[in-house]
């Protein structure tokens, strides 16, 4: 499958008036306070912010973001699944031709893991004591670096 | 005090959002703040005058992870290090989601987040050489699957000839928190509670000394909930149910002294204090006025866990620093148990010796601090007693609201519950960012750790082992009878019958728990929405 441009997107994904980003929570952790309060920090910072909601498979996620012409996906994994998390999402995204959607991730992740995630396509990664403000940041820029 | 006069403004404002006096002289002015003594309705400061001068509270150590083997063998070190609260099993996701662990939902996801349980033979492995009775307690965060954790413990005191009112099983049992908090729900809320009733209605004849449910606010409170909020919901909840059970012919006054109420404590150690306090007074008014429960069946079972979410990645040996005044705070608030997290929890299930630590600091402030000695230690602080009025006034204000909902569930489905979590979420975050909050290690004292925990490491290899330790359940039983059972489980499910019976009777014809979950999808629907405003 193609990734289909929707009629709104131009052909630069900065010279949009706001970036779209996925929230997800995949696999079945189900703890999603860090995923809410993301989602209104991007917010109000003014991202235009997708949850996906708990329980998503990443092939799922993967689909949503395709679907929503989202120029960034946000993981928030607490239940220490991240590597087969993330590995699977690339996977994903790259059967569906959309391996330029950067991902970062954010939760339970220790250090011995970065380097992993890091192969496995994930932008950024961020671990608990993250600032709202690193974040935005994070995600302008991997939506800035979209080609 | 040599601080030479450096300005460092403390936040004055409690984590309740309540205004703190410069000093507080006097008691509350209102004429119903002072409290009676301890024994007295409405039991302010406790149940009795024992407190902990005769028994220590119960010290209670949350592990599992990987197969049941493995498990096994954290139970029996923790109990040997005098986890007093017994074999505390948190289990992994797919077991309290109720799948298989060869269920694709569950890839990756095996004997992460706790111990992976699928059939009875599971749990025998998972008690091998724990005396239960010798234990004292058992306890599972089964919530969706209460129905079948309980079934399992029942039915190994069945086979393994255990009298089971020689020790007690607390199930969590309470399902609405799930759908605002905890997100293990997968059937809608009305049939979760219909189950959530089965259970305790079914442990109360069968089992009456077991805690069939344990009514949680500590999940909303990590979600995002003050102090007063975490109670006041809670008690909405525990409302919600305890109304449902006396629908059904178990009325409070019968069931109260095997009812728990489960909260966890964070970092305002006289917030906290003050909430254990409140909750006694408020739940003793309702339990009184709303279910006419005498003074004699008053004393439920206050149970608390130390909270995760104040512990640090950063300078993570801090942590042990916090875990002491969480368990000071739960302690001086009176509660009969607790679990403690420990320091290294921050990025991974606890060591061995992290969790021992946990133990010891428990046993350091039961042992060597003093306070035993006497009941409610901080009854008549004025403080206290000011911030324990208004924590009870904001209780009994939210109760009310939520009557006024229609209830808790109604206040689930209309998103009041999920957005006040979210919006203390987001508060708290932002407090932090602008300083309005200290954490050391993250906005103060920050710098370079030098000291790296040792990490415990899941077995990689435990999903597979217990993949195939299913299957051989499987090649190995009477399809046949399993499936006469899961019949006989879909009939009571639609004839409204208490489902218990046939759960027990699935769990000892080796059902899964997949199997038994798919039932009551099949029976309710899959929902496994929450009602939550991002």
């Amino acid at each position: 499958m193609v990734r289909t441009p929707t009629p709104e997107a131009v052909t630069h994904a900065s010279s949009r008036p706001h970036i779209r980003a996925i929230v997800a929570k995949p696999g079945l952790d189900g703890h999603d306070r860090g995923a809410k309060v993301v989602s209104r920090g991007l917010r109000d910072a003014g991202v235009e912010v997708i949850y996906t909601g708990l329980r998503q498979t990443p092939e799922a996620i993967a689909t949503i973001a395709i679907q929503e012409d989202a120029d960034v996906i946000c993981l928030s994994i607490l239940s220490g699944a991240h590597l087969s998390a993330c590995r699977r999402l690339a996977e994903a995204l790259a059967k569906h031709d959309a391996a330029s959607i950067p991902v970062i991730v954010g939760g339970i992740i220790p250090d011995d893991d970065i380097e992993a995630l890091a192969a496995a396509g994930v932008h950024a990664v961020f671990q608990p004591g993250a600032r709202l403000p690193d974040i935005v940041e994070a995600v302008r820029r991997a939506a800035g670096g979209q080609s | 005090m040599s601080e030479h006069g450096r300005s460092d403004p403390a936040p004055q404002r409690s984590t309740n959002g309540f205004d703190i006096d410069p000093y507080y002289d006097g008691p509350p002015s209102s004429a119903s703040a002072t409290a009676p003594p301890p024994g007295t309705y409405p039991f302010t400061r406790g149940f009795n005058d024992e407190g902990y001068r005769e028994r220590v509270w119960g010290m209670e150590m949350y592990a599992g992870f990987g197969d049941p083997e493995q498990a096994n063998r954290r139970y029996r070190l923790l109990l040997e290090n005098g986890a007093t609260g017994g074999v505390s099993i948190a289990l992994d996701l797919p077991t309290q989601i109720g799948y298989d662990s060869d269920h694709p939902m569950a890839a990756g996801e095996v004997g992460r987040s706790g111990v992976a349980l699928d059939t009875f033979s599971d749990v025998e492995r998972l008690f091998e050489g724990v005396d239960l009775s010798e234990a004292g307690h058992v306890f599972t965060t089964a919530n969706s699957i209460a129905p079948v954790a309980y079934a399992w413990v029942y039915l190994y005191c069945q086979r393994h000839g255990v009298d089971p009112a020689s020790f007690t099983l607390q199930i969590q049992n309470d399902p609405i928190k799930e759908y605002v908090a905890r997100g293990t729900q997968f059937l809608p809320v009305e049939a979760a509670v219909r189950l959530a009733a089965d259970v305790v209605l079914f442990s109360h004849e069968n089992t009456p000394r077991w805690l069939p449910i344990s009514v949680s606010g500590s999940h909303m409170k990590q979600a995002g909930a003050s102090p007063a909020l975490e109670a006041a919901f809670t008690i909405a909840n525990a409302i919600t149910y305890m109304t449902e059970v006396e629908k059904r012919g178990l009325p409070l006054s019968e069931f109260n002294p095997t009812l728990e109420l489960h909260f966890c404590t964070e970092m305002d150690l006289f917030d906290e204090i003050a909430k254990y306090r409140a909750v006694r007074r408020a739940w003793s008014e309702i339990a009184r006025t709303r279910f006419g429960v005498p003074d004699d069946r008053m004393a439920f079972r206050l149970h608390a866990a130390t909270s995760g979410a104040p512990l640090t990645m950063q300078q993570p040996t801090n942590n042990i620093a916090r875990i002491t005044l969480q368990v000071l705070a739960q302690v001086l608030g009176g509660i009969d148990a607790g679990r403690t997290a420990s320091w290294d929890e921050a990025l991974a299930i606890p060591s061995e010796s992290a969790a021992i630590t946990s133990l010891r600091v428990n046993q350091i402030i039961a042992h060597e601090s003093g306070v035993r000695n006497t009941v409610d230690p901080l009854g008549g602080s004025y403080y206290i007693e000011s911030l324990t009025q208004q924590t009870y006034d904001v209780i009994m204000r939210e109760v009310e609201k939520i009557d006024e909902m229609g209830g808790s569930i109604a206040a689930v489905y209309n998103g009041y519950i999920g957005t006040r979590l979210a919006d203390g979420a987001y508060d708290q975050q932002l407090a932090l960012e602008k300083e309005e909050r200290y954490v050391v290690g993250v906005n103060r004292q920050v710098q370079d750790d030098e000291v790296k925990p040792p990490r415990f490491k899941i077995d990689e290899s435990s999903e597979q082992r217990k993949i195939e330790q299913l299957k051989a359940v499987r090649a190995s039983r009477d399809d046949s009878a399993v499936r006469t059972a899961l019949l006989e489980l879909e009939r009571v499910c639609r004839a409204d019958e208490n489902v218990m019976t046939a759960v027990v009777a699935a769990v000892a014809a080796d059902a899964t728990i997949g199997e038994i979950c798919d039932v009551w999808r099949a029976v309710f629907g899959e929902f496994t929405g929450g009602f939550q405003r991002a």
